[in-house]
């Protein structure tokens, strides 16, 4: 098979994080007559934009989930083609264990995506230069799709932070995986086959990431190629899953335990005590700078980039980043428990590419700690879209949420999950607040009593169609 | 163990196996886990009846394995002095078992003769017994409390007055007056003849090498012959089937995993399992020392079996984690060396030498993974908030409380705590 990436066919969000058009609306959709609804997804496959385009003002993608594929009236054997975890969803009695979605961030309480809100079959993604640009592409869309039997579930807004910053002020997006293909330049470690995150293309065992196929007599127009084995035409080419969770960030919360489990003796602030601390949760400093290269202060710059770095050389012990930091976790590196190569290997076959968005206002406008402790406290709730590309959302999102994130036991720890994001309400954890230990020469300091300071309020999973697909969706015969 | 269930009983032995799970595998009324105390993990299994290579009927069978603290005979008259009716309860269902009231000595001696050997056994939690794994967990967490309370002096003094520090709170704790001594390890006699054993094989191989060497040759050219010329028996594994199993997996540190796989048809491939399996065995203690099985960091115990004249085999294992985990695991970190162990399953991805292939087709791999895997009617684990690499460390914590350290050796051990 041509392993040369189809850009005209695969959506564009894929390729590219669109950091040139700020402003974006997600739209979730439901649909009550697909036979209009066919006739609109002809209508809008012309606007959506291909990865071989740079979008100059703006951008729009779809993708759907399972219920929407089968609401559309998808053939039955085409949907059973489709993986165990897109069709089962992010809300069932195993998946909440498996991802650690608890109390307060229970699918039973979610504002969308959860058992007792109305059913999503659509998202549509609209991004723009401006909030002008966008507001009218919006309404245009709003305007329209009653007219093709498809009703708004919800209209999720986005905020653009300072300086590409997320709510607890620190310099976001930085570590990004980069698909092999596309000729960017990037460290070795950091290109991942295409396969990992697009249908179609080899991923990183060497092989193609099971996908969703129809029977060739569910294509006589030949809408679709044909599988290179078998007689059935290839529904997933150029498509991928996408991963939604609306999460929740309680920043007032962050700010104020920092604060307070580093305050001196005589119980005052102390500002670089409690930055480090935060630092220490997350892995990099607020600008963005790695612990494990620069382990005692930010290094000065506004911001850094900066992901060229180890762990295994550097920092073996985790006396820089600890080992339950953010992102030691969420990308190990070669710092997993076997020899530099095979962590590495393993790393790569649980990356996910990243197309989050923040929403809600900003506590402070510059998101500085000290202005983030003295905001003013109200009931408005910010957080992050978090919305993650893979090929294969069980060996990629769930894994890393279930085995890295949520594992207190990762690598050999006893009791500390991860200390920004994870949940401590599963009925049989000993204790419902987190642990974080920093190591040092000798005995490490121990940080009980964590809360969450994230909460998860909203997801789905989705199917992003290639083009190609979803032409085909648009015209699929029940 | 490995019994025949009585013919149609098998709804009625699931049925009193889930009413085991329902009323807390721990304190049931039926087989109260918790109380036998010589039990690491058990589990029943109700399997229905599968069908061999042959395309031959196996009738439907109950396994019962616990992974114990010798000597086998203490843990069976524990088993049945705890438990001793509620056994006899499951066991009436199945075949070749007395129908009549129940009779402690019968059932003993019905265990006792109802043990089958594993062909591979693997530990990871080295020699430990149950209690001593609970007891240097309770250990750790009494010696971080009190970390935690005199951290301030403890990071502030020497590395040695704070190690003396803590070995001072350890023996003024009557609860912790086990851990005055360190647990007594295996005797010189038993270490010297364990290696002794290892050094005489090696010196044999090595006399023999001439003969063995080409005949190991003409041995792997007729098992290439045999891979080259055979067709991979698909996995139609189904989504429905995954769920089931997943949806058991609700602990929070371990997990279980239960296979049964067919052996490929013929003695030669048996004979060459058997050698596989067997060889593994012997090595395993020598070079699976630090709780990793071929690298694998999270196995408590794993377990190889032949079963129905070796036509099929079962494969148990428990572990950290979940089983999506466990099974990459296997792929990314030692695909040759369980390749190995499970290349003559039939619908085990292709293979070359018995080692190359395997498991690197990670896709078909998982696929007969899922597809062998079966439900674990009945799971339950002595110490189930301790990973692998925890009780590891435990025993570190538990060894530095001995004998005399240097300052740096001292802030080591610190540090660990």
């Amino acid at each position: 098979m041509n392993d040369q990436l189809e850009l005209n066919d695969i959506q564009g969000i894929i390729i590219r994080g669109y950091s040139n058009l700020p402003a974006a609306h997600f739209l979730l959709l439901g649909m009550q007559d697909p036979a209009a609804v066919k006739q609109w997804l002809s209508l809008m496959a012309k606007d959506i934009t291909p990865g071989d385009r740079d979008p100059g003002e703006s951008a729009a993608h779809i993708a759907f989930t399972f219920d929407g594929l089968k609401a559309l009236g998808l053939n039955a054997d085409a949907l059973e083609s489709f993986s165990l975890e897109f069709e089962d969803g992010m809300t069932g009695k195993h998946k909440q264990f498996f991802l650690g979605d608890f109390a307060e961030s229970a699918p039973e309480r979610w504002t969308w995506g959860g058992p007792n809100t109305a059913d999503i079959h659509i998202l549509l993604m609209l991004y723009a230069k401006d909030a002008d640009v966008l507001s009218r592409n919006k309404n245009t869309v709003l305007e329209t799709i009653s007219r093709y039997g498809l009703h708004e579930v919800q209209v999720l807004d986005t905020t653009v932070l300072y300086k590409q910053k997320e709510h607890f002020g620190f310099h976001d997006g930085i570590s990004q995986p980069t698909i092999k293909g596309l000729k960017r330049a990037d460290d070795k470690e950091n290109i991942i086959e295409a396969g990992e995150f697009i249908l179609g293309y080899k991923n990183e065992y060497g092989q193609y990431t099971p996908r969703p196929t129809v029977p060739a007599q569910a294509d006589a127009a030949n809408l679709l190629t044909p599988m290179p084995q078998g007689s059935a035409h290839d529904l997933g080419r150029n498509g991928t899953y996408l991963v939604f969770r609306q999460l929740a960030q309680d920043v007032p919360l962050f700010w104020k335990f920092m604060a307070r489990t580093t305050e001196n003796v005589n119980g005052n602030n102390d500002e670089k005590e409690m930055i480090k601390l935060a630092s220490k949760i997350v892995g990099r400093w607020p600008n963005g700078a790695p612990l494990v290269l620069s382990p005692e202060d930010d290094g000065g710059k506004p911001e850094s980039n900066e992901n060229h770095f180890d762990y295994r050389q550097s920092d073996p012990e985790g006396l820089k980043c600890p080992f339950a930091a953010h992102i030691r976790r969420s990308n190990p590196k070669d710092s997993l428990d076997t020899d530099r190569a095979t962590s590495i290997a393993i790393a790569k076959r649980h990356r996910l590419l990243r197309r989050g968005r923040s929403y809600g206002p900003p506590l402070t406008e510059k998101l500085n700690p000290l202005d983030c402790l003295k905001g003013e406290e109200t009931n408005v709730e910010r957080g992050l879209y978090f919305i993650s590309i893979n090929a294969d959302i069980g060996r990629q999102f769930e894994f890393v949420q279930n085995g890295w994130i949520n594992n207190p036991k990762f690598k050999g720890l006893y009791e500390e999950r991860d200390p920004l994001v994870a949940n401590h309400q599963n009925p049989q954890d000993s204790s419902h607040t987190g642990t974080f230990c920093i190591h040092h020469n000798g005995l490490r300091t121990r940080i009980t009593g964590i809360p969450e300071f994230v909460k998860v309020k909203g997801g789905a999973y989705f199917f992003i169609p290639g083009l190609r697909a979803l032409r085909y969706l648009a015209n699929v015969t029940t | 163990m490995v019994l025949y269930i009585s013919e149609g009983k098998q709804p009625e032995l699931t049925n009193l196996l889930q009413q085991i799970v329902d009323n807390d595998v721990e304190t049931n009324g039926i087989v109260p886990f918790k109380q036998i105390k010589s039990i690491h993990f058990a589990r029943f299994i109700a399997l229905g009846k599968s069908i061999d290579v042959h395309g031959q009927e196996v009738a439907s069978r109950l396994v019962l394995t616990t992974n114990y603290d010798m000597p086998l005979e203490n843990h069976i008259q524990e088993m049945v002095r705890v438990a001793g009716p509620g056994l006899w309860r499951i066991f009436s269902l199945c075949q070749n078992f007395s129908s009549g009231n129940y009779n402690a000595d019968m059932l003993e001696r019905f265990l006792l003769s109802q043990n089958i050997p594993s062909e591979t056994f693997y530990v990871g939690v080295g020699y430990r017994s149950v209690q001593q794994i609970h007891n240097e967990n309770l250990l750790r967490k009494a010696i971080n409390e009190f970390a935690d309370g005199q951290r301030a002096l403890l990071q502030n003094e020497p590395a040695q007055a704070a190690r003396q520090r803590i070995i001072n709170f350890v023996r003024s704790r009557p609860d912790l007056k086990w851990a005055d001594s360190p647990e007594p390890g295996p005797s010189r006699a038993f270490t010297i003849s364990r290696y002794a054993k290892l050094i005489g094989i090696i010196a044999l191989l090595i006399i023999f090498s001439p003969i063995i060497l080409p005949f190991v040759i003409i041995w792997m050219l007729i098992m290439l012959v045999f891979e080259i010329t055979e067709l991979q028996a698909p996995n139609p594994v189904t989504k429905d089937q995954i769920r089931a199993l997943v949806a058991r997996e609700t602990q929070l540190v371990q997990a279980q995993f239960s296979a049964l796989g067919n052996i490929k048809p013929g003695s030669f491939r048996l004979i060459t399992m058997k050698f596989l399996l067997q060889s593994t065995n012997f090595l395993a203690p020598y070079i699976f020392t630090k709780g990793k099985l071929s690298g694998i960091p999270t196995v408590h115990f794993a377990r190889w079996l032949l079963v129905e004249e070796g036509r099929q085999m079962l494969f148990l294992s428990n572990y950290d984690g979940n089983s999506e985990n466990y099974l990459r695991d296997f792929i990314n970190i030692a695909a040759k060396q369980l390749t190995l162990l499970f290349c003559l399953a039939q619908g085990y991805p292709k293979t070359w030498l018995m080692v190359f292939g395997g498991a690197k087709d990670a896709e078909n791999f998982m696929a007969w993974a899922r597809y062998r895997q079966v439900i674990t009617n009945v799971w339950y684990s002595a110490n189930k908030e301790v990973s692998v690499m925890n009780i590891f460390q435990n025993s570190k914590i538990r060894c530095g409380l001995y004998g005399e350290m240097t300052e740096t050796e001292a802030q080591k051990w610190i540090s660990i705590i």
